[in-house]
C-alpha cells in the first residue's frame, strides 16, 4: 500500500516535468501549416500569408526551406522575423511563424496558381501545397459595431461610447474616424483603454479594435434626444453607426453681485447688506434652492429669501445678503463665500468684505476737539478782561 | 472792565518778533544741528540697509521713517523723534513767560496795545510754527535723500502718508510746547521751569513705560490661555493702551504707526492678544489699508493730540489771565 502510494507520487513528479509523456498517443515530426492553404492575392499588391513550421517531439534540427513551382514574374519570399530567410530551427515542441510575402505582377492572369512549400531536414521532408488565385478584386469591408448605443447625461456630462472596428477585407487598412453630429458637439477617439487621442488608427487584415468617441455638449444645449453617426473609413471602404445622445436638462445656477460685483463694504459689528442676484443660465427648473454662506468666525450672515422654490432657466431672482461682522474685527479685507444649492447643481462665489472703521469715531474726535476749543473760547470771554 | 477790540490785537506782531527771534538764537541752532544730526544718521543708516533687502514692498519709501536694524540700539527715526521732538519743544517753551517777568520786560509789552491773550498765543504759535518750521525741513531732507540714494520715487499715497505723518509729529511738539509754557507760567524760576518739564518728561519717558505692565498686572484680570503663551489677555490690553497713552510720546507712536504701517496684518503684530485671533480669522493677507482707513485707525491718537494741545494751552491761559503783573 505504501508501496503504491510511494509510486503513484513519483508518477506524478514526472507527469509534472513532462506533461506530453502523460498524452495519449502524441503525434511526432515536423509539419509546416497555415491557417489557408488557398488564398487570394490581388495582382500588382504584395499580400502577406502566415505559416507555422511546427516541430512535435523532435529534437530541433535545421530546417531548409523552400519555394517551389512560382509562377514567371512573381515574386514569393518566406520572411521570418521580418527579414527573407531560407532556414528556420523549431525548438522540440516548439513552432516557428513564418510569413509567406507574396507579390504577384501587375499583368497577371486571373486563375489559380498552385505553388509549393517545402521544408527539408537531414532526415524528413513536408511539404505544403497552396494554391494562390488571383481574381476578382476583393471590396476593402469594414465594420463599426457599437456596445451602447443609446446613453443618456446632462450637458455637462460627455458621452461616452466604445465602439469595435472590424477590418473584415483581406488587407491592411488605416482606418479614419470621423462623427457626424449637431453643430457645437465635439467628438474624441481615443482607444479603449487608451488616452492619447487619434483620428485613424492601422488595422490588420481581419482584425478588430476597441475605440472610445467621447462626445462633448454644449452647456445650454436644450433638453432632447440628439442622434450622432459615427463613421470609420479606409480606402474604398467605410462603415457607420449610429448613435443617440439622450440629454436631460439641467439647472445651472449662478450666483453673483448686482452689476457683476464680488466685493461689498461693512462695517465692524453693524448690519450691512449685500445685493446678489441669483440666475439660472441652465436647461431645466432648478427647485428648492437652498443659500448658504461661509463667513469668518463670530461674523453673522443671513439670507433673504433664505430658500428659493423655483427657478426656471433663464429666470433670475435678487437676493440680499445681511452680513454682520465681528463687533472687535479688524479693518481690513475678509474673504467669505456664497453658495446656492439644488439638486444637482451647486454653485459658489467668493465674495470680498472690506471692513473699515466706524465714521463714528472720527465725529467723537471732531467733537473732544471741538469741546477743548469750546473750553479755550469760554476761558477768553470769561478771564480776557486785561 | 469790559476790553474793547479783539483780544488778538498785537498777535501778528508778537508772533512775528517771537518768530524771528527764535530762528536767530543760539539755542535753535544748537537744537536744530541736533534734529539734523540725528535725522541725517537714522537715515543714512536705513537707506544702507533697506538697500539690500530684495523683498517687495508697496511701501518702501515709508521704511524711511519706520526702519529699525534688528539687535541695534540705534532707534528708528520714529522713535529718536519721539525723544529729540520733546526736548527741542521744552527747550523753546520752557522761558517763553517767565524770562520776560525776569527781564522785567512784561509790563513794558502789556503796556503796549497787546493783550495778554495775545502774547501768550503769539508765542506759542511762534513756537510751534518754529517747530514745524524745523520739522518739515528734517521731513524734506529725509524724502529728499531717500529720493536721491533709494532712486524710488514714493507713490502718492506714500507722500501722504509722510504728509500725515508730519502732521502728527507737530501735533505732539504742540503739546510738549504747551507743557513748557505751562510751566514757564506757573514757575518764576526758569531753572524751576525747565526742571519741572524734562523731570515730566523723563518720568513720562523712562518711568511710565515701566510702571504701566506693573499697573496692569495688579489691575486687569490675567487670562490662563493668553499667558501661556505669553500674550496679553484682552482686558489686560485695553489697561495696558489706556495707561500708556497718558504719556504723549505713545500716542504719537501709535498714530504714527497706524499711518505709516498701512499693511492690516501690522494692526495684529503691534499688539498681539488671543482675541486678535478670532478677529482677524478670514481677513485677506497681503492687502494694504486706504489711506482714508488708516487716518480713521489713527483719528483718536491724533484727537488726542490735538485736543491735549488746546487743553493745556487753555489751562496756561487761565493760570496767566489771573496772574499778577507788575513792573
Amino acid at each position: 500500500m505504501r508501496r503504491a502510494t510511494l509510486s503513484l507520487l513519483f508518477a506524478a513528479v514526472l507527469g509534472l516535468a513532462s506533461p506530453a509523456a502523460l498524452a495519449a498517443d502524441p503525434p511526432k515530426g515536423l509539419w509546416l501549416t497555415t491557417d489557408f492553404p488557398s488564398t487570394t492575392a490581388r495582382a500588382g499588391e504584395v499580400s502577406t500569408i502566415r505559416l507555422k513550421l511546427q516541430n512535435a517531439g523532435l529534437p530541433p534540427e535545421v530546417v531548409a526551406l523552400s519555394v517551389k513551382g512560382v509562377p514567371e514574374g512573381w515574386k514569393v519570399d518566406l520572411m521570418g522575423g521580418g527579414q527573407p530567410i531560407s532556414a528556420a530551427m523549431p525548438a522540440s515542441n516548439e513552432s516557428v511563424t513564418l510569413n509567406l510575402r507574396v507579390e504577384a505582377p501587375g499583368k497577371a492572369a486571373a486563375g489559380s496558381y498552385p505553388i509549393v512549400i517545402q521544408a527539408k531536414t537531414a532526415s524528413t521532408t513536408t511539404e505544403l501545397p497552396m494554391s494562390l488565385t488571383i481574381g476578382g478584386e476583393v471590396a476593402a469591408k469594414l465594420s463599426v459595431k457599437v456596445k451602447l448605443p443609446e446613453l443618456r447625461g446632462t450637458p455637462k456630462s460627455t458621452f461616452d461610447y466604445t465602439f469595435t472596428v472590424s477590418n473584415d477585407s483581406g488587407k491592411d487598412a488605416i482606418v479614419r474616424f470621423g462623427a457626424d453630429m449637431q453643430k457645437g458637439f465635439t467628438a474624441t477617439f481615443t482607444e479603449a483603454y487608451g488616452a492619447n487621442e487619434l483620428s485613424s488608427i492601422p488595422i490588420e487584415a481581419g482584425q478588430s479594435k476597441e475605440i472610445k468617441v467621447a462626445i462633448k455638449l454644449p452647456r445650454d444645449i436644450a433638453a432632447g434626444s440628439y442622434p450622432a453617426r459615427i463613421r470609420a473609413e479606409a480606402d474604398g471602404a467605410n462603415a457607420t453607426s449610429q448613435v443617440t445622445l439622450l440629454v436631460q436638462g439641467t439647472p445651472t445656477l449662478r450666483l453673483a453681485g448686482k452689476d457683476g460685483r464680488l466685493s461689498g463694504e461693512a462695517q465692524a459689528g453693524v448690519e450691512s447688506q449685500l445685493a446678489l442676484v441669483l440666475s439660472n443660465d441652465g436647461t431645466a427648473a432648478a427647485e428648492e434652492i437652498e443659500l448658504a454662506g461661509t463667513v469668518p468666525q463670530n461674523w453673522k450672515i443671513e439670507f433673504n429669501p433664505k430658500t428659493v422654490d423655483k427657478l426656471g432657466p433663464g429666470e433670475k431672482k435678487d437676493v440680499v445678503a445681511t452680513i454682520t461682522p465681528f463687533n472687535k474685527a479688524l479693518a481690513g479685507d475678509y474673504q467669505s463665500t456664497m453658495r446656492a444649492n439644488t439638486k444637482g447643481d451647486s454653485v459658489s462665489s467668493d465674495f470680498r468684505i472690506v471692513v473699515g472703521t466706524s465714521t463714528l469715531l472720527g465725529i467723537t474726535g471732531v467733537g473732544i476737539i471741538a469741546a477743548a476749543l469750546l473750553v479755550l473760547v469760554g476761558a477768553v470771554a470769561y478771564f480776557g478782561r486785561r | 472792565m469790559r476790553r474793547e477790540g479783539s483780544p488778538f490785537t498785537g498777535l501778528g506782531v508778537v508772533f512775528l518778533k517771537e518768530y524771528a527771534d527764535h530762528l536767530s538764537s543760539i539755542r535753535m541752532r544748537v537744537l536744530e544741528l541736533l534734529m539734523v544730526l540725528a535725522g541725517v544718521g537714522v537715515v543714512v543708516m536705513v537707506i544702507l540697509n533697506v538697500r539690500k533687502t530684495v523683498q517687495r514692498d508697496d511701501f518702501l519709501f515709508l521704511n524711511l521713517f519706520l526702519y529699525q536694524q534688528e539687535d541695534s540700539a540705534v532707534p528708528s527715526l520714529l522713535g529718536t523723534l519721539s525723544i529729540l521732538v520733546p526736548l527741542v519743544a521744552i527747550g523753546l517753551g520752557f522761558d517763553a513767560i517767565n524770562s520776560e517777568f525776569n527781564r522785567r520786560t512784561m509790563s513794558r509789552i502789556l503796556a503796549q496795545p497787546i493783550y495778554r491773550d495775545a502774547l501768550l498765543l503769539g508765542k506759542f504759535l511762534a513756537g510751534l510754527c518754529t517747530l514745524a518750521t524745523g520739522l518739515t525741513a528734517l521731513w524734506l531732507l529725509i524724502v529728499g535723500l531717500g529720493l536721491i540714494t533709494m532712486g524710488v520715487p514714493p507713490s502718492s499715497e506714500e507722500v501722504a502718508r509722510g504728509v500725515a505723518f508730519l502732521m502728527i509729529a507737530i501735533a505732539f511738539a504742540g503739546v510738549w510746547l504747551a507743557i513748557a509754557m505751562f510751566f514757564s507760567v506757573v514757575f518764576r524760576s526758569t531753572a524751576t521751569a525747565a526742571l519741572c518739564a524734562l523731570g515730566l518728561w523723563l518720568f513720562l519717558m523712562l518711568i511710565w513705560p515701566l510702571l504701566v505692565p506693573i499697573i496692569v498686572q495688579m489691575v486687569a484680570a490675567p487670562d490662563p490661555l493668553a499667558a501661556r503663551v505669553g500674550l496679553l489677555s484682552d482686558s489686560q490690553l485695553n489697561w495696558f493702551l489706556g495707561l500708556s497713552r497718558v504719556s504723549p510720546s505713545s500716542l504719537f507712536t501709535d498714530a504714527s504707526l497706524v499711518v505709516l504701517q498701512p499693511q492690516p496684518e501690522a494692526t495684529i503684530l503691534r499688539n498681539p492678544t488671543i482675541g486678535m485671533l478670532t478677529q482677524a480669522q478670514g481677513m485677506v493677507r497681503g492687502g494694504a489699508l486706504p489711506l482714508n482707513e488708516s487716518l480713521l485707525l489713527a483719528w483718536p491718537p491724533i484727537t488726542t493730540l490735538i485736543a491735549a494741545v488746546i487743553g493745556v494751552f487753555a489751562f496756561t491761559y487761565v493760570i496767566f489771565q489771573r496772574q499778577e503783573v507788575r513792573a
